[in-house]
């Protein structure tokens, strides 16, 4: 299932170009974006190269690729500073990085190019290993370099009136893992709680627990079966630390203050981010119509605000995805007016104590918006710049979801010069 | 270009009595200098410096090198009065993998309960001896200006 897109129909600078353009911004970060918004494509020469002892593949996602498929392919890349590029496998017609071998190393190359020599991600120990209830460890958290994921459910409930974030594939994606691997859709406590604590045998592996779900409407109040579902999870691992508090995300829906202070009262929990994904009342309306019927952005952002009162500056904050907001029948026209747009909304929720971060979008074919294109490099790269200026304007930390802790942000990456 | 160290610099690096100062730079130029004891030499002849506080100025810096291929200096002090400097550039950093798990392994069993942030690689390209008789000689073979008279003088 992949869709042949066409790549570099409108006139846009190329990596090289926006380096030379933007000479303080750092040239890995460019890399990661660029190979984000290209995608990979892994030459038979590298595969030869995997280790499947010592390299991770490809594990349980809550999110599909760009090539609609589910191959044993190495998970993910890193840079040689450290920075994590998440990659998207994508069918070699739609103009991907290759990943080949050159002098025997693994490298990045573009066009018969080398861009960059790179590491494949480790595969941690606990990879190898099976629950008491006989489900793969890897099928239960998945590791990225530094970080624990868990995606304790995977259907959102957006998806049910047709509402579901126009970019997203979580359900499409979800069937097809269950279909395919066997993957649970929805995980016991009792195997997370296991899992992690087989994860902590491996000292020094990681630095930081993911949760994140589809959201949930029911319960007496909007999302409160969501929250009981989190809470539950966040105790049961609780149980392998020593401090009530150990360092985590949890990326959720808008909650409620009474919500909000039952997940940091009753839960080991430090970090609270929930994503608005567009910074635009209607670019959100048109992207996400799910949030927008049942929250709205302006609540949606209101509730965030409230986070940081419960949850502390520097630990509350918003996902954009971005790009999607010049998706066809979305809210902008030309990249300026919504860098501007975006970059003032962020200021806002700056000023409030919220951080954002953004993702770059991936059209992936298991979504509505699967056959167009993301925004250009140059879009990225100055989006990045301006959310980690404010960030350095406002003194808000992004600890809980850097370079490190996360690695999926290009604007957060560049919190490492803070 | 790389510089290779030699078995004596090695072996001076690795000696506990050694004093070792990294030098770096801050985003306005300014000079950061600390006093180390986490620089290592890897199978390579690169400089291994691991990096214990995530949030340190000398981090920040690295980082800021490795981003903008800036170059960073290791001055070494022996207890027989060796002085050697080294500059080079960051080339790598580890924040996960075999190498990084086994020096965070490493640091916990000397210091106890501390961190690993990163095990940076650091390249050398210029090595140079900087006991003060060494640079005297240098000095006065390529500026004999740079003497005062009395120096000179003819003692009676």
């Amino acid at each position: 299932m992949s869709v042949a897109v066409k790549w570099r129909i409108r006139e846009e600078l190329s990596l090289d170009e926006v380096v030379e353009k933007y000479p303080r911004f750092p040239r890995l970060i460019a890399v990661k974006i660029d190979v984000q918004r290209r995608g990979v494509h892994y030459t038979e020469r590298s595969l030869g190269a995997v280790d499947e002892k010592v390299h991770q593949m490809r594990s349980p996602y809550l999110f599909g690729s760009r090539d609609g498929a589910i191959k044993p392919l190495p998970e993910s890349l890193l840079l040689r500073d450290g920075t994590t590029i998440l990659t998207d496998p994508t069918p070699q017609g739609q103009d991907p990085y290759l990943v080949d071998l050159v002098d025997g190393k693994f490298a990045l190359t573009d066009g018969g190019k080398l861009i960059e020599f790179i590491d494949l991600w480790p595969k941690p120990k606990y990879y190898d290993k099976k629950t008491s209830s006989g489900i793969p460890m890897s099928h239960v958290a998945s590791a990225r370099p530094q970080r624990l994921n868990i995606f304790q459910s995977s259907y959102c409930h957006f998806w049910a009136e047709d509402r579901g974030c126009r970019f997203c594939d979580i359900v499409t994606h979800t069937k097809q893992q269950k279909d395919e691997v066997g993957v649970p859709t929805r995980l016991r406590p009792e195997d997370v709680s296991e899992t992690v604590r087989e994860a902590l045998k491996e000292p020094g592996r990681f630095t930081n627990i993911c949760l994140t779900a589809g959201s949930v409407l029911k319960g007496e109040e909007l999302f409160d079966r969501e929250v009981d579902f989190y809470i539950e999870t966040l105790q049961a691992i609780g149980e392998n630390f020593a401090t009530k508090k150990f360092p985590s995300q949890l990326i959720g829906s808008a909650y409620n203050e009474r919500q909000l202070a039952r997940l940091y009262e009753q839960t080991g929990l430090t970090s609270y981010t929930s994503d608005l994904e567009v910074l635009d009342q209607r670019a959100f309306d048109l992207v996400c119509p799910g949030k927008s019927k049942w929250v709205g952005y302006h609540g949606w952002k209101e509730r965030l605000v409230w986070a940081v009162d419960i949850f502390g500056r520097g630990n509350v904050g918003t996902g954009l995805v971005a790009g999607t907001e010049l998706a066809q029948l979305s809210a902008f026209a030309s990249e300026d007016n919504a860098l501007a747009a975006t970059l003032a909304e962020a200021e806002d929720l700056a000023e409030k104590g919220v951080t954002t971060v953004y993702i770059v979008w991936v059209p992936r074919p298991g979504s509505y918006f699967r056959d167009q294109q993301n925004a250009s490099l140059e879009y990225y790269v100055q989006l990045a710049q301006g959310l980690h200026d404010l960030r350095a304007k406002y003194g808000l930390g992004v600890d809980f979801d850097d370079y490190r802790r996360c690695g999926n942000h290009p604007d957060s990456d560049l919190s490492r010069l803070l | 270009m790389a510089k290779k160290l030699t078995k004596d610099i090695i072996d001076l690096i690795h000696d506990p009595a050694t004093t070792t100062v990294l030098a770096t730079l801050d985003g306005n130029g300014f000079p950061e200098a600390v006093v180390t004891d986490t620089i290592r030499v890897d199978e390579h002849g690169n400089l291994l410096y691991l990096e214990l506080l995530e949030s340190s100025g000398t981090n920040r810096n690295l980082v800021r090198s490795i981003w903008f291929n800036g170059r960073v200096a290791v001055a070494v002090g022996g207890k027989a009065g060796e002085r050697w400097q080294i500059k080079g550039r960051p080339v790598k950093t580890h924040i996960t993998g075999d190498l990084f798990l086994q020096h965070y392994q490493e640091v916990r069993e000397q210091r106890g309960d501390v961190e690993l942030a990163a095990v940076w690689v650091i390249e050398p390209d210029e090595v140079a001896d900087e006991r003060f008789e060494t640079r005297k000689s240098e000095e006065e073979r390529a500026h004999p200006s740079f003497r005062h008279l009395d120096r000179l003088a003819r003692t009676a």
